[in-house]
């Protein structure tokens, strides 16, 4: 059992650490408790400006209803298209909603006719977003149809509930990954890794010792995460709590290989930071954390495949947000196990005793 | 003189010297801007479309033609209830699912044909939007048929494919900038306190100040270098444009070059050893310039607290100033606020620090 | 004239007093030695000199210039080694010199005649990275690059610690040059030999000048502390032959054409006290990092304790304790967590742990520092305790490689008594070390030159093989016929 007593060791190190317990605390509390709000892509306040041409009852309704809905600020009437255009170009209008002639009339003869919805879309989300809004509204006010929209698994569209799961992936991907390379690179820099080397430690107790412990690091900082985002936001997980830890340990089993294996290859503290940082940055920008996955180009979303965040955000965000089960999820799972097992035998391979 | 331009030397071999290092701060610009150019968009593409319906007649077929036509949408699958199609909605094997009422062809004028889009909300913004999408081209269909009418055309002005890389250009210079500037500065001051080496430095004649901006000045040029590197990705082949003039652009940009080596001079001497000064130059300065600067989030939505401290963070003003000169294409004059607030953060940061700066050990 | 004038300087950090009311003067020309154990406050000393600390109380000056006034003037006239490697090691022998010539506004050409005797020895590796050189010859270039503006000041925070003798000699007989220039000296260090060769000595112990003067009245007042009696040691060569622990046959390693360790062969006997030495870069951490299971040897063949190094190298580890002056214990553990944890990794059970941590610190009268974070230890004590802990699992050799480098000659010799008591249990110790009078407390000993075992034998044999009378002497004529400058 040598492996006990490694692990009790990294755990005082840690805990003498004058820095690392209080950052393991405040880190992720700091983040959940700032960060959902700042991350908020929930698009409200959209000056809006009207343009009709119609000036019947059913166009005046129309203008009505934009008025009432709480996502625009009604910016008032324009006389043409073009004048309103110009009103964008300055920045005081965001979207044009423009009302065609005869509207009302072509409505009620069965004519087809089309609101026209133009949306300054230099900031792609907010215009999109506006539009739809805005489409949402006229649509239904062209009188009876047969489109309803039914809304699943967040039905009040809160922006959080996205966030949050994402939120926590990058916690537990920053704390597995970062805080055992910069661990091992240390002990490289002040040679204490010699001593350990010397002694009849296997690569695999050694791997390990300095594995479990961020393990832990990374359940205790989900767990914070989960109380918080309860208490402060209440919002709980749809689906079991014990898949969402099984997926957390797979994913600081990677994550805290990867580190090793960065800093088996680094010699200074400087190289594991940059190419940790590096590899972190690519891994969530291609996980589809942000932005999905299915609206990159082709050869982003061959990249995502050798992703393992991509399948554990989709897996946490399956449990979480949608409330799948071990089942729903098997595929991501199957995925992430040959992750591990893969970059667990790597950080072990490249662990060199004897050269 | 000659001293001076061998510290640059001395501290240019440093950095020539560990390659690894050198290729990351090379590399990670041009990697970056490929990820945000083409990877990060939120545009409606590829959405997987479950079609419930009991039985395939004409109607349904065509309105489903359409909807796998379009770029938009693919049919991935077919079911004929719906608690499989939500099923497949809850595994994330499908984005969104369109219900027909049974016989739907046969109902389509009396009324009683119906469709339904049920829409996974766990984005709340793409099922908007691809819900809207969706609606419009059933909408369309139903209109050429005379049973609906009326409807939405929406147009995307300036930036119809909803390309990120406008946005983003900036963003990712103001990061960029950032991390070699004040990050790899303030690590390369603190290495020298650590190593000892700042201590035959201390006791030779030079100016601590000389010493300073020596460290400085390699870094501004691998700056520069990024820089360039940036801009020519996102003119060449994002075609992203440069609408304003460059030397302004440029000018701003050495601006808050200037602000980002004060910020890591001040860490250098405020941090003992080189993890506590990574961890604050990434949780200090390099967090709050990704989240908080308005590159991807606007400063607009942020309750106003956070916006007020979004005003303090550098890289918020920088990028403010990018987008007017770059996108928008106006002159300085119009970016008077943004160089104002830089050059007080500089003036301020600097002088704190070189009065902090010790000429002593202690 | 006086050059250097302390007067009632005291400085603590926390409540740590490192100096404490201490006043002293110094001529010029004087090559002035300061001696006292670590954590006596030295490198406090040579920092406030250097204007690098500020002293609390009192007021000190360089050359007339006071410290805290006149910082510029001082820092124009003084060279500084502090005691860790101050060269960027990713720099070339020459740009580090350039660059400190420059710092001083002057170049390498115009000062080159004050370098010469220093630099020329380096020169032949001027274009290798300072962090792949050796020991002798960092510091060599350390010196190089605190004399190349013509000081007329110079301080040296322990130059020769883990100098092998022959670079020392030298590295002295420079200094005597430079005295003899009419340069101030301040230097200190933990070897009596060199001790000798000052002018004046002061003797300065927990912040406190105890006695100054010159070097063999101050020896003698606190002989306890220097001059401990040496042990008594039987010289004759232990055990039967055929119980060898360690046998070498042809060893090598190469790196690239480069013959780090040139087929070496020797045998070291069961309970034996095996002193491996040589100069610095003469290929003993090569040879010891090879029978330590560390690396792969490039050709030849070797066991320890009948195990094979390149194959069962994971079996030796079981059987073997290693000891380096590097690093020997987690700085941040705790005196007990420390045996712990070494101890769970040679699978001792907790209770056995416990009750033999407890005898292991009263043995070494270190109870009371059970509790004690081992950053906080005086370096004396962390080499005993990192010495017991390497032997707490009872191996069958110990490997000890620099053990006491910049330790005083007290604590030395208590540490020499532990590898004895080690000894008599029957551990083998295998130990490098600078301290010629270390290597006559060996049983056998061998001499590395350029990568080959050059002399092998008990001290006194070789003592008469090469007709000397000490240690010093037979190690100063084999390293001297070195082919390869160190590296």
């Amino acid at each position: 059992m040598i492996l006990r007593y490694l692990i009790e060791k990294e755990f005082k190190q840690i805990r003498r650490n004058a820095f690392l317990p209080k950052m393991i605390i405040m880190f992720p509390i700091v983040i959940m408790l700032v960060i959902p709000w700042i991350t908020n892509l929930e698009i409200k306040n959209i000056s809006l400006l009207v343009v009709d041409n119609d000036r019947t009852t059913t166009s005046q309704r129309l203008v009505h209803e934009m008025e009432a809905s709480n996502y625009f600020i009604f910016k008032g009437m324009s006389s043409s298209y073009d004048e309103a255009v110009k009103e964008m170009e300055k920045g005081n209008a965001d979207i044009i909603a423009v009302i065609p002639q005869y509207y009302s009339r072509d409505l009620v003869n069965g004519n087809p006719t089309n609101v026209l919805i133009a949306s300054n879309s230099v900031n792609g989300t907010k215009g999109a977003m506006g539009a739809s809004y805005l489409s949402n509204i006229v649509v239904p006010s062209t009188g009876k149809l047969p489109i309803s929209v039914l809304n699943l698994f967040n039905i009040y569209q809160d922006y959080k509930v996205f966030m949050i799961p994402a939120l926590m992936a990058i916690l537990l991907i920053l704390f597995c990954g970062f805080m055992p390379a910069l661990n091992i690179v240390g002990e490289k820099e002040v040679g204490t890794i010699e001593q350990i080397n010397v002694t009849p430690v296997g690569k695999f107790s050694f791997i390990m010792a300095k594995i479990i412990p961020y393990w832990v690091i990374g359940l205790v900082v989900m767990t914070i995460c989960f109380i918080l985002s309860w208490a402060v936001y209440g919002i709980t997980s749809a689906g079991p709590l014990a898949v969402i830890y099984l997926l957390a340990i797979i994913m600081a089993l990677i994550m805290s290989s990867l580190g090793l294996i960065i800093s088996n290859y680094s010699s200074t503290m400087q190289q594991a930071m940059l190419v940790m940082w590096f590899c972190m940055v690519c891994f969530i920008l291609l996980s589809g954390l942000f932005t999905p996955v299915r609206s990159m180009p082709d050869w982003a979303q061959y990249l995502t495949e050798i992703n393992p965040m991509h399948y554990f955000i989709d897996a946490m965000r399956i449990v979480f947000i949608r409330g799948g089960s071990l089942f729903e999820i098997m595929p991501q799972f199957m995925a992430l196990m040959s992750f591990s097992a893969v970059m667990g035998t790597w950080a072990v391979v490249s662990y060199r005793k004897n050269n | 003189m000659t001293t001076f331009i061998s510290f640059i030397i001395k501290e240019a071999r440093h950095i020539l010297r560990d390659r690894r290092t050198l290729l990351i701060l090379i590399g990670m610009p041009i990697v970056m801007m490929f990820l945000f150019g083409f990877a990060i968009t939120t545009e409606v593409r590829n959405v997987r479309i479950v079609l419930v319906s009991s039985s395939i007649d004409n109607r349904t077929q065509k309105i489903t033609n359409r909807l796998d036509a379009s770029t938009y949408f693919n049919i991935t699958a077919k079911t004929s209830n719906t608690d499989e199609a939500k099923t497949l909605l809850k595994g994330n094997k499908a984005d969104m699912a369109i219900v027909f009422s049974p016989n739907f062809a046969n109902h389509i004028y009396d009324g009683e044909a119906r469709v339904q889009i049920i829409a996974d909300c766990a984005d709340p913004n793409m099922a908007i939007q691809q819900a809207s999408y969706a609606s419009q081209i059933i909408l369309s269909e139903l209109t050429s048929v005379g049973v609906a009418n009326g409807g939405a055309l929406i147009k995307l002005m300036y930036n119809p494919r909803m390309e990120s890389a406008y946005n983003f250009v900036p963003g990712v210079m103001g990061m960029i900038l950032m991390i070699i500037c004040a990050m790899m500065t303030s690590i390369s001051i603190v290495r020298e306190k650590e190593r000892g080496t700042m201590e035959i430095l201390l006791v030779s004649p030079v100016r601590p100040i000389l010493i300073i901006v020596a460290k400085m000045i390699p870094y501004l040029v691998l700056g520069i270098v990024d820089l360039i590197f940036i801009l020519t990705i996102s003119y060449f082949v994002l075609h992203v444009p440069i609408a304003g003039s460059l030397l302004s652009l440029s000018a701003v940009s050495v601006l808050f070059i200037i602000v980002a080596l004060s910020l890591g001079l001040l860490i250098s001497v405020l941090t003992e050893t080189q993890v506590a000064a990574m961890l604050a130059s990434g949780m200090m300065l390099l967090m709050p310039s990704i989240l908080m600067s308005g590159m991807i989030y606007p400063i607009e939505s942020m309750p106003v607290v956070l916006q007020f401290i979004a005003h303090l963070v550098p890289a918020s003003w920088f990028i403010s100033a990018c987008r007017k000169i770059m996108i928008m294409g106006v002159s300085i004059t119009m970016v008077w606020k943004e160089v104002c607030v830089m050059t007080i953060m500089a003036i301020l940061l600097l002088t704190i620090s070189l009065k902090k700066f010790k000429k002593r050990l202690e | 004239m006086t050059a250097i004038e302390i007067n009632n300087v005291t400085k603590h950090f926390g409540k740590v007093c490192a100096l404490d009311d201490v006043s002293l003067s110094i001529d010029q020309g004087e090559l002035f030695g300061i001696i006292g154990p670590d954590g006596a406050g030295k490198t406090t000393l040579f920092r406030i000199l250097a204007t690098l600390l500020v002293p609390e109380t009192g007021a000190a000056s360089v050359d007339g210039f006071n410290t805290l006034t006149m910082m510029r003037d001082i820092r124009k006239r003084v060279g500084y080694m502090p005691g860790k490697f101050s060269l960027y090691q990713d720099l070339t022998v020459e740009e580090n010199l350039k660059f400190f010539a420059t710092l001083f506004d002057t170049t390498v050409e115009a000062n080159y005649d004050s370098i010469r005797d220093i630099y020329s020895q380096i020169e032949p590796f001027k274009n290798r990275r300072a962090g792949a050189l050796s020991g002798g010859m960092k510091q060599k270039l350390a010196l190089s690059c605190a004399l190349v503006h013509k000081p007329s000041v110079l301080f040296l925070d322990e130059p020769t610690t883990g100098v092998d003798p022959v670079s020392r000699k030298e590295f002295w007989l420079i200094l005597q040059k430079l005295r003899d220039a009419g340069m101030t000296i301040i230097v200190s260090t933990p070897y009596l030999d060199e001790v000798r060769q000052c002018g004046r000595i002061a003797f300065l112990n927990k912040g406190k000048i105890c006695g100054v003067g010159a070097p063999d009245e101050i020896l003698n007042e606190f002989k306890d502390v220097f001059c401990p009696e040496p042990l008594s040691h039987s010289d004759e060569a232990k055990l039967s032959e055929d119980n060898d622990v360690i046998v070498v046959d042809g060893l090598c390693k190469t790196f690239g054409t480069f013959h780090a360790v040139d087929h070496i062969s020797f045998r070291v006997h069961r309970g034996e006290i095996f002193g491996f030495l040589g100069a610095n870069g003469a290929g003993k951490t090569t040879a010891m990092r090879m029978l330590t299971g560390l690396s792969q040897p490039s050709g030849g063949k070797a066991t320890v304790g009948g195990y094979d190094v390149s194959t069962q190298y994971e079996q030796i580890k079981k059987h073997i304790g290693y000891m380096s002056q590097k690093f020997s214990l987690y700085e941040d553990l705790k005196v007990w967590e420390n045996i712990r944890l070494f101890a769970g990794i040679y699978g001792m059970d907790d209770k056995e742990i416990a009750s033999k941590t407890d005898s292991l610190l009263s043995r070494l009268g270190m109870s009371e520092h059970k509790n004690t974070i081992v950053k906080e230890l005086p370096l004396g004590w962390k080499q005993k305790l990192a010495f017991s802990v390497s032997i707490f699992h009872k191996p069958d050799v110990v490997f000890l490689d620099e053990p006491t480098g910049g330790v005083d000659p007290s604590t030395r010799k208590e540490f020499w008594t532990l590898i004895y008591e080690a000894a008599a249990e029957g551990i083998t110790v295998f130990v490098t070390t600078h301290y010629m009078d270390e290597a006559e407390y060996c049983d056998r000993i061998s001499i590395m030159v350029d990568g080959q075992i050059k002399a092998l034998g008990t001290p006194s044999q070789l003592k008469s093989q090469f007709g000397v009378n000490n240690m010093d002497s037979v190690f100063t004529m084999l390293a001297r016929k070195a082919q390869r400058k160190s590296d």
